[in-house]
């Protein structure tokens, strides 16, 4: 068997000043694997950005939210063959350097889905409030969902092997990928694993959550985590 | 026929009115008959309790309403809510079908752009 193919992929929405930095970074530490940007409807530079650093990018002609880039990315995966697939944000948060670390279990056949988490073992990353308790909420959830503990929900750092990504490509949840999303791949019987890493401060750009999705989040959360609980899985 | 009030009159007119409109609309291509389908429905609907007192007067009672204005605009509200609803759902479909086509699109474009450089480089294997 020829060594597993895998491809970053790397959802960016207005990331120009961020981006340069970490597809340095994944050429400098992760030098053997495959990389992908999929622009999520920029209104900056992102695109160029880049293709400059030499990486393929898939653009959006609109915002369609992380879900939607990463099933972009699956999409391009699935019809390349490639055999795993790692999220990466664009934003410098989570380092190149523990890509080994999320895709070892993946890899071995440990497990299906692979999480960097920030919790499994204390790695110094303190949430505001008000994320902390809907951090506590949906972590609790998953956890009655799965029958086992899922400390980091929320963590955009993640791999997925070529099974997942089939089913995934064309059925995701459309805005951001969280509990929902963990609740259905198990119910599809995927198995789910956790790993700690260290994530560091965004080095620029902003993050996904403004206020008017601070108070939408947690309702559209409850009710797609009760319906991924209810939901035939098809 | 037998004596209608104010408020009757009112709605039939306007149920009529509207209805006109609606397919007019249709006419002039602006509506499509799968959604004019509703709306004729329950202008007619309306139209038919604004003219015929005896029908309005026995649902009324039937339902045990205060008044016969209140059996017609129960019936035009029950009908703007299934309209919503039915536009909530029809909103729901168009946005993921956009999704899909996003999706597809920055797929094709970047196979477009790579083939016009005559690059294979990244080909489906």
């Amino acid at each position: 068997m020829n060594a597993p193919r895998v491809l970053v992929v790397v959802p960016a929405h207005n990331e120009e000043d961020s981006l340069p930095a970490i597809l340095t970074e994944l050429r400098e530490k992760a030098p053997g694997v495959d990389v992908l940007v999929v622009d999520d409807g920029s209104r900056d530079g992102t695109s160029r950005a880049a293709r400059e650093a030499g990486v393929p990018v898939l653009r959006h002609p609109v915002n369609l939210g992380v879900g939607g880039a990463l099933q972009t990315g699956f999409q391009w995966a699935v019809e390349r063959g490639y055999d795993v697939a790692v999220q990466l944000d664009a934003d410098g948060q989570h380092d190149p350097a523990y890509l080994s670390v999320v895709l070892a279990p993946v890899l071995a056949g440990r497990c299906d889905v692979s999480i960097g988490s920030r919790f499994v073992s204390s790695t110094g990353y303190r949430a505001p409030l008000n994320r902390r308790l809907g951090m506590l909420l949906f972590s609790g959830i998953v956890r009655l969902a799965l029958g086992r503990p899922i400390s980091d929900t929320t963590s955009g750092f993640r791999a997925y092997n070529r099974a997942v990504m089939r089913v995934c490509q064309y059925d995701f949840p459309k805005d951001f990928p969280d509990a929902p999303l963990l609740i259905a791949l198990a119910r599809r019987g995927f198995r789910l694993d956790e790993v700690p890493v260290v994530m560091r401060e965004r080095q620029a750009g902003r993050s996904f959550y403004t206020l008017g999705k601070q108070l939408y989040y947690p309702y559209k959360n409850l009710l797609a985590s009760l319906m991924a609980l209810i939901r035939k899985p098809a | 026929m037998m004596f209608l009030s104010r408020t009757q009159v009112i709605t039939a007119l306007g149920a009529v009115l509207l209805a006109l409109f609606v397919l007019d609309l249709v006419r002039r291509r602006r509506l499509s008959e799968e959604y004019s389908l509703l709306w004729v429905m329950a202008t007619t609907v309306i139209a038919i309790l604004g003219f015929s007192t005896p029908l309005l007067t026995w649902i009324t009672h039937a339902l045990g309403f205060m008044g016969e204005s209140s059996t017609t605009f129960a019936f035009g509200l029950a009908f703007s809510l299934a309209m919503l609803l039915y536009l909530s759902l029809k909103l729901s479909r168009l946005g993921f079908e956009n999704h899909a086509l996003t999706r597809d699109l920055a797929l094709l474009r970047h196979e477009v752009e790579s083939l016009r450089r005559g690059g294979r480089e990244d080909s489906p294997r």
